[in-house]
């Protein structure tokens, strides 16, 4: 027997690893071991205020803050049946789109595209192409100054409450994002041109099950309250509060990250999901990205991930645009935040951080304090799906070098742009 | 803009690893600052002080180092005295030395870093006795540092 074992994967957020254990050329036992410590964050909110959650689990993940933030107020919100001004909902969007433009930058250009590459880091990358490096860091630059600008900050925001924003942007932090955002259009066709140029990464393949929320309007990321699952041409629709018929979630020995499946099935979340769900979304610039990538569905290489999230990329930066030339038309209301009328209940949220589908819900007692919290991740959701790549890409690959074996693994597992400490949601002891 | 800028980096929150924070704090309130400085916290993130860094003619990072010197001891490396691991382990941030190299690569960002030498980091929020009692002259020394006239204009990313 033998055993291809990857202790720690790099360039990924949080301890994970990967073992492969194959007898004469069949692959026996493949795991994804997630051994990152429990967080138990949602032991730390119960019996907190209502307005306290969404600032404790911001602190989840600092790539995803505005995306734990935003999923938290909506919880809670649904749980006290608020409903927010459609000025807030169009400034979550703009905030929200801030954090997916910096998170995948951050992805793409920082963690991903050294794999095709063969450089080991960004560091070496900036040396061998430093244009790259530097594209990459105007677009994070360009997601935090709109996550700066209505969060308050770029990281955990402090501007997000209940109801609405504390402060709303004025009209000289619109003007300037309104410009950051036109130099951006700019950046996406060497965004797209460079995606293209990258050799092909075509490791494994397999028919996948896809699981994002529907977006009925423009939002992608934010509104709406349905998960739609498509595989094999089906579509299956989960509404938010009835999440656990999604999940599943059941616990494995060999890891820390519980596993998730859909009638049995584990699925993939993400950019691709979000794009496969959505297909209507795919007209004029997006559509040009996706034919100049090639990118077709449904797709069943996972390293496809990277390249749907080079076109969101595109897509994000033309809607955050339209938001700002929307807000500055029509000028920007002091509106205070909805009334919080506290009541007893349950308020589930599900949104489309940027690595995927993310879950909330909570239960409160008549105070408006937490009994109840539950959090579940897209790298939790994608958990079970990354293992059966994992598998797949083993026994698809014929060579015999066990260094190539690894580079599949790892650059699979980073094609999942996975958040590995926000994945691990509850240790059963036993 | 001041022409220099110095950055004070670390985790106040784990003992002398906040130590570049700390000094950086000191620094704002310190009368013998000269004008032409600001002074920032980067936290753990050198990368993120990015575009505070464009344009200016020096920029100066304090940070924790972990050597074999007595505490207190400050150690003056420019960006290209520093080794740097190129494998990258992490998503959410690049090592300062990493940070430092990487801008050096793609823009003409310059640093000189002083490594302040600490024996432990653990978790609490405030300086061992022997760091602390050596403040005062980690603090002339980082104020010489930001003392000495540019030796070029540097330009912008």
């Amino acid at each position: 027997m033998k055993t291809v074992l990857i202790e720690h994967l790099a360039r990924v957020e949080g301890h994970g690893g990967i073992t492969v254990e194959l007898e004469d050329h069949t692959v026996s036992k493949v795991h994804f071991e997630v051994f990152e410590g429990a967080r138990l964050l949602e032991s730390l909110v119960r019996g907190k205020r209502y307005d306290e959650v969404a600032p404790i689990l911001s602190r989840i993940c600092s790539i995803c803050s505005i995306a734990h933030s935003l999923t938290s107020l909506k919880a809670t919100e649904n749980a006290f049946g608020i409903r927010i001004s459609s000025q807030t909902e169009l400034l979550r969007e703009l905030l929200y789109l801030g954090e997916s433009i910096q998170s995948h930058a951050l992805h793409l250009f920082f963690l991903a595209i050294p794999d095709y590459l063969d450089s080991p880091s960004a560091v070496a990358l900036a040396a061998e192409n430093p244009d790259a490096v530097r594209l990459g860091l105007r677009l994070k630059k360009l997601g935090n100054l709109i996550q700066g600008a209505i969060g308050g900050r770029a990281i955990h925001p402090v501007n997000c409450v209940p109801g609405g924003f504390g402060t709303v942007p004025n009209v000289d932090q619109l003007i300037e994002l309104r410009g950051a955002l036109t130099e951006a259009m700019h950046d996406c066709g060497a965004v797209i041109e460079l995606m293209a140029s990258l050799p092909a990464a075509e490791f494994c393949h397999d028919d996948t099950v896809y699981a994002a929320l529907f977006a009925s309007g423009p939002d992608t990321y934010y509104a709406g309250d349905e998960v739609i699952v498509a595989s094999d041409g089906e579509r299956c629709t989960v509404r938010a509060a009835d999440y656990r018929n999604l999940t599943n979630e059941k616990s494995v020995l060999h890891s820390h990250a519980k596993h998730c499946s859909f009638h049995g099935r584990p699925f993939m979340v993400g950019s691709l999901a979000r794009l496969t769900v959505n297909p209507q979304r795919l007209t004029g610039r997006l559509a040009e990205a996706m034919k100049r990538l090639q990118l077709k569905f449904p797709a069943a290489n996972p390293m496809d991930n990277n390249k749907a999230q080079a076109v969101e990329l595109v897509g994000d930066i033309e809607r955050a645009g339209e938001i700002v030339e929307h807000l500055l038309r029509d000028g920007v209301q002091d509106e205070r935040p909805a009334a919080v009328p506290v009541r007893a209940g349950t308020g589930t949220a599900i949104t489309e951080a940027p690595r995927g589908l993310l879950v909330h819900s909570y239960t409160y007692d008549a105070g408006g304090r937490v009994t109840a919290a539950d959090v579940i991740t897209p790298t939790a959701l994608n958990a079970a799906s990354m293992e059966q790549r994992f598998r797949r890409v083993a026994e698809q690959y014929e060579g015999n070098e066990d260094a190539v074996l690894e580079k599949r693994l790892g650059m699979v597992a980073r094609a999942y742009d996975p958040c590995i400490s926000c994945s691990v949601h509850l240790v059963r002891t036993r | 803009m001041k022409p220099v800028l110095a950055i004070g980096l670390g985790n106040p929150l784990m003992g002398d690893d906040g130590v570049g924070c700390i000094v950086a704090e000191r620094l704002v309130t310190d009368a013998r600052l000269p004008e032409y400085a600001e002074v920032i916290c980067g936290g753990s993130d050198l990368l993120g002080c990015a575009g505070q860094m464009e344009g200016r003619d020096r920029v100066v990072v304090i940070d924790a180092l972990q050597s074999d010197t007595d505490p207190g001891n400050v150690v003056r490396l420019d960006g290209a005295d520093c080794g740097v691991e190129e494998r990258q382990d992490h998503a959410h941030h690049l090592s300062a030395v990493q940070a430092m190299r990487l801008l050096e690569r793609i823009s003409s960002i310059r640093c000189t870093l002083l490594g302040v030498s600490i024996s432990s980091a653990t978790v609490g929020s405030s300086l061992s006795p022997g760091i602390e009692a050596q403040l005062p002259a980690i603090l002339e020394q980082v104020l010489e540092e930001l003392g000495r006239h540019p030796q070029e204009n540097r330009g912008l990313v």
